[in-house]
């Protein structure tokens, strides 16, 4: 059984009208527990496309989505949504907060959504805080929070159900350069000593020697760059 | 309910705001079924609190005391129909009482003529009951003393020369908004058909006669005695000139009432639920299921309903405390605990549209756009 994400020659077509539009294009790309990933290309390449798919956020029309060794391409939606809360950590764009949560509760809803919280559970939410320095925002809403606080909350809430992948979308768009530095560098150590697959889309360029191998997605084709290419 | 009893602490006004809608709806419910009951009571709670199961009319009368005239003799016929277990005559006429036989001080009365000892008698709450041996004893409604009668006065019944004692006092008994005064059946057939002719030839002339017996059947009475027509006790409460106007009027405002707040309850959950659409899809593409989201919606419209339901009973047993005494309003916890349930699952029911709404919301969403 392999670890990680593994996509084999996964397509995605949307019908618009009486045309066929390719969204992914034959996509193959794996990525091995304890590998930081990135994905960069223009908007509209199929970026968001392929995250989804990888998070089991849509169906591919073509191809296998391998997660953890169990292939996830023909499940049904109320799977899909298991397999979101048990294997998979999404960072998504900021602001993506429940407004009416305190930062520690933002970890613990993810725990009341597979069950109960037991007080490990709660220990482990207080120690992922700790970890990312928000020891002392525990208890505020995130109207209260900087942006960058935002993400780190977001980091820690997609690590609390110790899943095998981690997914950010665009983890740095409303962020200034220190701080979006700052969020990936976390987000890097996190997925080395937690050994996560992990893979960011981003079209921040700035950011990628934090990453392992950087591919480039256009006109729904992925390739690998060279590692000269990527800075 | 976590995610339910968070956010309505962090969005108190909002909640309080759509709270107080519901606390004055169910107020408003609360009050008009006490006021719907206290009208009832005082048009009918004679045939209320009867002990009788069904009740004998001339054939044609429509289920009217006014509109029924029969012989008093059937009463033994009606006895031998299976499952009469009991029959007694009756017989009602408004009047007006004249204290001390002064032309200025009257009350409007309704005298009911039944026979002493039968189980038409009310038990008296003060003095005693009826007697056949005194014909002019009279047994009547309390409020009557709120207009100064005593046992042992006596008034004169208008356009009379009869004089009639008050020998006992007895609770809750009104027709009509008018006090009953109770008076053996001799005494009122005396009284009531006064004029030669106006019984029309009938023998021992009464109104109706009321029947005990679970079992009877009104057709089988119908077809032993021609002319006449049996009808429950209940139906015959219709009857009463004006019972069913006055009590439609009422359920027509609840039942208004109850749509409203089903509206109420709808539309702010379903405006709310549209505007927290982007969370709902974050916590979906985080691995919520369908069913913790709706369970959230469903226990939050259940929390705030129940408060709402609660403060409203409190205010109307306030309200009933304060009200003035001669005011028709009677809350019984039966009804009050109905209304409470009809009014939960209206709101919980409404609240369904929200829930379908959540179940739709599509987890893509979360990822801010999609692309095609």
């Amino acid at each position: 059984m392999t670890q990680g994400l593994e996509m084999r020659s996964v397509s995605k077509f949307y019908r618009a009208g009486s045309e066929r539009i390719t969204a992914l294009d034959r996509v193959s790309i794996r990525v091995e527990p304890g590998e930081f990933v990135a994905v960069v290309g223009p908007s509209g390449s199929g970026k968001t496309t392929f995250l989804s798919i990888a998070g089991a956020l849509l169906r591919p029309s073509e191809g296998e989505v391998i997660l953890n060794g169990k292939n996830i391409a023909a499940l049904p939606d109320r799977h899909l949504s298991d397999i979101r809360l048990r294997e998979i950590g999404f960072i998504m764009q900021a602001s993506n907060l429940i407004p009416y949560l305190n930062v520690l509760d933002q970890l613990l809803v993810v725990k009341r959504m597979a069950g109960k919280v037991t007080p490990a559970d709660k220990a482990f939410a207080v120690e992922l805080l700790s970890d990312l320095g928000l020891d002392k925002r525990m208890k505020n809403y995130p109207e209260k929070l900087s942006g960058g606080e935002k993400q780190r909350v977001a980091i820690a809430r997609a690590l609390m159900n110790d899943p095998g992948i981690i997914l950010a979308d665009e983890p740095t768009a409303s962020l200034d350069t220190k701080r979006a530095h700052e969020v990936v560098s976390l987000i890097a150590r996190a997925v080395k000593t937690r050994r996560k697959a992990a893979v960011m889309v981003t079209h921040d360029e700035r950011l990628l020697s934090y990453c392992d191998k950087v591919y480039r997605m256009e006109d729904g084709r992925l390739s690998l760059m060279e590692p000269m290419l990527a800075h | 309910m976590f995610l339910a009893l968070k956010e309505m602490r962090h969005s108190k006004t909002r909640f309080v705001m759509i709270g107080t809608i519901l606390v004055l709806v169910s107020w408003l419910v609360f009050i008009l079924s006490g006021l719907g009951n206290g009208l009832a009571t005082l048009a009918a709670s004679t045939f209320q609190n009867m002990a009788a199961d069904y009740v004998v009319f001339e054939k044609g009368s429509k289920a009217s005391m006014s509109k029924s005239l029969l012989s008093g003799g059937l009463t033994a016929e009606l006895l031998e129909i299976p499952n009469v277990e009991a029959a007694s005559p009756m017989g009602i006429i408004m009047g007006s009482a004249a204290k001390g036989g002064s032309e200025e001080n009257k009350l409007d009365i309704a005298l009911v003529g039944i026979e002493p000892g039968s189980f038409l008698e009310p038990a008296v709450t003060e003095g005693t009951g009826l007697d056949a041996g005194r014909p002019s004893h009279v047994i009547v409604n309390e409020s009557m003393k709120d207009e100064g009668f005593k046992i042992g006065d006596t008034f004169v019944l208008d356009g009379t020369t009869e004089i009639l004692t008050i020998a006992g006092f007895v609770r809750d008994q009104t027709y009509n908004h008018v006090a009953y005064v109770f008076i053996p059946i001799e005494t009122w057939r005396k009284l009531a058909f006064a004029a030669p002719g106006s019984d029309k030839g009938v023998k021992d002339p009464v109104n109706a006669i009321m029947l005990q017996g679970k079992d009877i059947d009104p057709n089988v009475v119908s077809e032993r005695l021609p002319g006449t027509e049996t009808v429950t006790r209940a139906q015959a409460v219709q009857g009463i000139a004006g019972y069913k106007e006055e009590t439609g009027t009422i359920f027509m405002m609840l039942g208004f009432l109850f749509v409203i707040s089903a509206f109420i309850v709808g539309v702010f959950f379903y405006v709310l639920t549209m505007q927290k659409s982007n969370q709902f899809g974050i916590m979906k593409a985080i691995g919520a299921k369908n069913g913790f989201l709706s369970r959230a919606v469903i226990s939050q419209v259940f929390v705030l309903s129940l408060a709402s339901i609660a403060i409203g009973i409190l205010l109307t047993y306030g309200t009933a405390v304060v009200l003035p005494k001669g005011m028709p309003f009677r809350l019984e916890t039966g009804w009050v605990i109905a209304y409470s349930l009809v009014l939960l699952a209206i709101a919980l029911a409404s609240s369904l549209v929200s829930v379908r709404t959540v179940v739709k919301i599509d987890p893509l969403k979360a990822l801010g756009r999609v692309e095609s």
